[in-house]
């Protein structure tokens, strides 16, 4: 593709506004008493909505921790007359009216604006633990059903949840997503969800870059509170990840995305979404309104799940000239490039070619998200690819570029209680690779090799999380 | 070990259903339900007892030893066992751990009586279109030779209790099509000397063993993969397995992506429209014997299943299209409301391994 560098300035400049700063793990307690912050390594807390004793909020502040009041919009006026009193830091506001986050969060920003001395965050529904998922649910009665009809392992992941909700909200709220722990299989007696559980929603949250509010279970609280040692061993193996997480680069970062998805409703397309996020496609996401040439400057694919104006579509069609792939899905528009016959026609893709590039017109929504993913990175392919792993099924990969230079930061989370052997390739050539991780402080240097304009290393065991800098000495080169 | 097979599978359905009138639906009963990754992929182990510690304690040890296997038997792994073998087999004979002998001459077993359908020492092939599955160039022909020149089964000789040699400069196994049912076996084992009676064993839904039977029933229902979505196929395990094995499905973006499961002779990617699965006394049996009949397809076959003892196998078609045979236990089409009868030929061999290589001919 061809690059026109003012336009990555443009492009620079256009969405840092939208990436998240943080990635905070709030911590959802009772409102009962809990460890002073510096025992537990936690800093911001939430409670919710209503309290039955506010006391608690102001007894968690005294305690060092920042508190944070979850309520529904509807109880939002209530809550902040509350807060005033309770030294409350912020609210985790739910939307419970039946409209689209970006509606309610243009809605309610008026609101938010005019409490300044509060923090607010928009809570993204629909999240789901980070895990390794197997096939089989045992629901309580005992009765067995599969879950999923993939024999790949099958990660629950929340990066294509928040991708979405970044792109439906750019310029309103920060966002922040929540879960409800997976109690199935819990042994009765055993701490429920155990460390690496803990551990691995903190580290992806940390990879999405955003902040999530993770569930402490009320019966761990009381233990921890009464200085139960089964319970302090067991938040002693979450404080290196938390202790991990926290030191972050809190920079605006860009993603590092060669494929572009343009979708105005997020669930209609989730699943495709999340599947191309579980087979490590670097995407980024965006409304139609955001199709703009400096955007399309930066991605070599798109995926289309809603319809365009002509605009857009003229955008597209240059795009496919100087060598990109634009697959449509569900579309039965008539497009200027219909005049020249089809390179192949087949009853679910029509495939024109376009100059250097090629059109994919899918007549039908995606039905098979699993196997459209896989297609769509076999037609995308690795010399397109910003970001590959090797062997790595439980693994995934996000990767994020300074504003000002070109050095990337990888970030990886494996989702398999088994340490991984990772295999990286990264678009672009850098001057070193370090790693660091929670038992790895920052950090050590990665042996890697240049390969046909990438760069390429092995991670030997990666336990649950890492993070890879690859320094960039010639800026220029480092391309996406 | 790749284990391409279940790595690149991409639906193979195999549901377990509950069967109120014959599971009669365990209220109150204690599992345990644990997973873990190895093999490229999920192995599952869900056991009813009523001791939860034995149990627990029971699924670990079971799922530790299929760890320890895919670290002996993986062949992306270069300290493996396999690997090691790989790198230095060639020309004279090495010692390998008794696992791995014991698996390649149960390979070798399927692999002469298939007509070197079913074949280990595929691998080099494997890898070559496996680029190409990934969106790369497409082999070229000399590439194709090169690579065949590596492959076939009678260039490994074994040498009791422990030796193996391959009689080829280039030769490397990779046994992705049949370990994770090996795995299962040991698992089955283990579980059994633990004393639990009641578990369900599942590598990532392609290969499965029943122990026993749930709470309350007579035996454990799994829905079986079905092209078609027409036939909806069941069978009914205990003390028995079941896998199956299919070919990638065809690229909806691209014509000419190939699928993962590579014919020996031709050193092609396989193309046929047809799921099977194939019901075992072992899971190394049916995970090996998943492979080697949809490579044969149901002509060939059913001639190879006629021939084996307690073995059932079933083709189906993206039209609904089956075939049927063996003696092993019944599979159930619940979208015709009736089972399928399957009357036991004479003149059979066993299907199970541990005599495998006395029975050749």
């Amino acid at each position: 593709m061809k690059r026109i560098s003012f336009l990555r300035v443009l492009l620079l400049g256009s969405i840092a506004a939208c990436t998240p700063v943080t990635a905070k793990v709030f911590l959802r307690v009772e409102a009962s008493p809990l460890p002073p912050a510096d025992k537990t390594g936690i800093q911001d807390v939430v409670l919710l909505w209503p309290l039955r004793d506010p006391s608690v909020a102001a007894k968690l502040h005294s305690q060092g921790y920042r508190v944070f009041l979850q309520c529904e919009s509807k109880d939002l006026a209530a809550v902040v007359a509350t807060a005033d009193r309770a030294a409350v830091t912020g609210m985790i506001v739910t939307n419970t009216v039946p409209s689209s986050q970006f509606h309610a969060a243009e809605r309610l920003h008026p609101y938010f604006a005019a409490h300044k001395s509060l923090t607010f965050r928009m809570l993204v529904p629909g999240g789901k633990q980070p895990q390794l998922k197997g096939r089989l649910v045992v629901e309580r009665d005992g009765v067995l059903q599969i879950s999923s009809p993939s024999s790949q392992p099958w990660l629950d992941t929340n990066l294509a949840l928040v991708r979405l909700a970044q792109s439906m909200d750019p310029d309103s709220l920060p966002i922040i997503y929540d879960f409800h722990w997976d109690t199935s299989g819990a042994l009765p007696d055993a701490w429920h969800p155990d460390a690496e559980a803990y551990a691995v929603a903190i580290a992806e949250a940390d990879a999405i870059r955003s902040d999530v509010t993770i569930d402490l279970p009320s019966s761990l609280q009381r233990a921890l509170v009464a200085g139960d040692p089964r319970a302090w061993t067991l938040w002693k193996g979450i404080m290196p990840y938390l202790d991990f997480s926290s030191h972050a680069a809190t920079e605006r970062m860009l993603p590092v995305a060669n494929l572009g998805v343009i979708v105005d409703d997020g669930q209609a397309s989730y699943e495709a979404i999340n599947l191309m996020a579980r087979h490590n496609l670097a995407f980024e996401s965006v409304r139609p309104s955001g199709v703009t040439l400096a955007r399309l400057s930066s991605w070599n694919s798109v995926v289309v799940f809603c319809p365009l104006n002509k605009e857009a579509v003229a955008l597209l069609r240059d795009f496919a000239a100087s060598g990109g792939i634009v697959i449509f899905v569900n579309t039965h528009d008539e497009f200027s490039w219909h005049s020249a016959p089809p390179l192949r026609q087949e009853s679910r893709a029509t495939v024109y070619s376009i100059g250097a590039g090629q059109v994919v017109e899918l007549p039908e929504p995606v039905v098979d998200p699993e196997n459209f993913a896989r297609d769509l990175r076999r037609l995308i392919g690795r010399e397109r690819s910003a970001l590959a792993l090797w062997n790595s099924l439980t693994t995934l990969v996000t990767g994020y570029r300074e504003q000002s230079r070109s050095d990337v930061t990888l970030y990886l989370v494996n989702y398999a209680n088994q340490p991984d052997s990772v295999q990286v390739q990264v678009k672009g050539r850098f001057a070193r690779v370090r790693l660091e991780s929670p038992e790895q402080p920052c950090c050590v240097s990665v042996p890697f090799v240049e390969r046909g304009g990438f760069t390429e290393f092995t991670i030997p065991a990666l336990r649950i999380t890492a993070r890879v800098h690859l320094d960039s000495a010639r800026e220029s080169s480092a391309t996406p | 070990m790749r284990w391409l097979k279940s790595a690149a599978l991409p639906s193979l359905t195999l549901a377990m259903l509950p069967l109120p009138a014959i599971l009669c639906s365990p209220q109150n009963s204690s599992f345990v339900h644990q997973k873990r990754y190895a093999m490229g992929t999920v192995f599952e182990i869900v056991i009813y007892d009523e001791d939860l510690p034995r149990a627990d304690a029971a699924a670990r040890a079971a799922l530790d030893e299929v760890v320890r296997l895919d670290g002996m038997m993986s062949n992306y792994k270069p300290e493996s066992d396999l690997s090691r073998m790989n790198r230095t087999a060639h020309f004279q004979p090495v010692r390998i751990p008794r696992e791995i002998y014991e698996v390649i001459e149960e390979s070798l077993y399927y692999s002469r009586h298939s007509d070197g359908q079913f074949d280990i020492s595929v691998g080099p092939l494997v890898d070559l279109w496996k680029a190409a599955l990934a969106g790369g160039p497409l082999p070229t022909a000399a590439d194709q030779a090169s690579a065949r020149r590596c492959v076939g089964y009678q260039k490994i000789e074994l040498t009791p209790p422990d030796r193996i040699q391959f009689h080829s400069d280039c030769m490397r196994l990779d046994l992705g099509a049949i370990g994770k049912g090996y795995a299962v076996d040991r698992t089955a084992e283990i579980l059994n000397a633990s004393g639990i009676h009641r578990a369900y064993i599942d590598a990532g839904g392609s290969t499965i063993y029943a122990l026993g039977a749930p709470p309350g029933g007579t035996a454990w229902r799994v829905r079986l993969r079905d092209p078609s979505r027409k036939l909806g196929p069941e069978v009914m395990l205990r003390n028995n397995s079941v896998s199956t094995s299919e070919q990638s499905a065809p690229s909806s973006l691209q014509g000419d992506a190939p699928g993962h499961i590579i014919v020996p002779g031709t050193g092609k990617p396989l193309q046929t429209r047809y799921a099977i699965s194939v019901a075992a006394p072992s899971a190394t049996a049916s995970d090996a014997l998943s492979t080697t009949l949809l490579l044969l397809g149901p002509t060939k076959g059913a001639a190879l299943v006629k021939t084996l003892h307690n073995v059932s196998a079933m083709w189906i078609d993206s039209d609904g299209q089956r075939t049927i045979v063996g003696d092993g236990v019944s599979f159930f089409l619940t979208g015709e409301n009736r089972p399928i009868q399957v009357s036991p030929p004479k003149n059979r061999i066993a299907a199970t391994s541990k005599a495998a290589n006395e029975l050749l001919p």
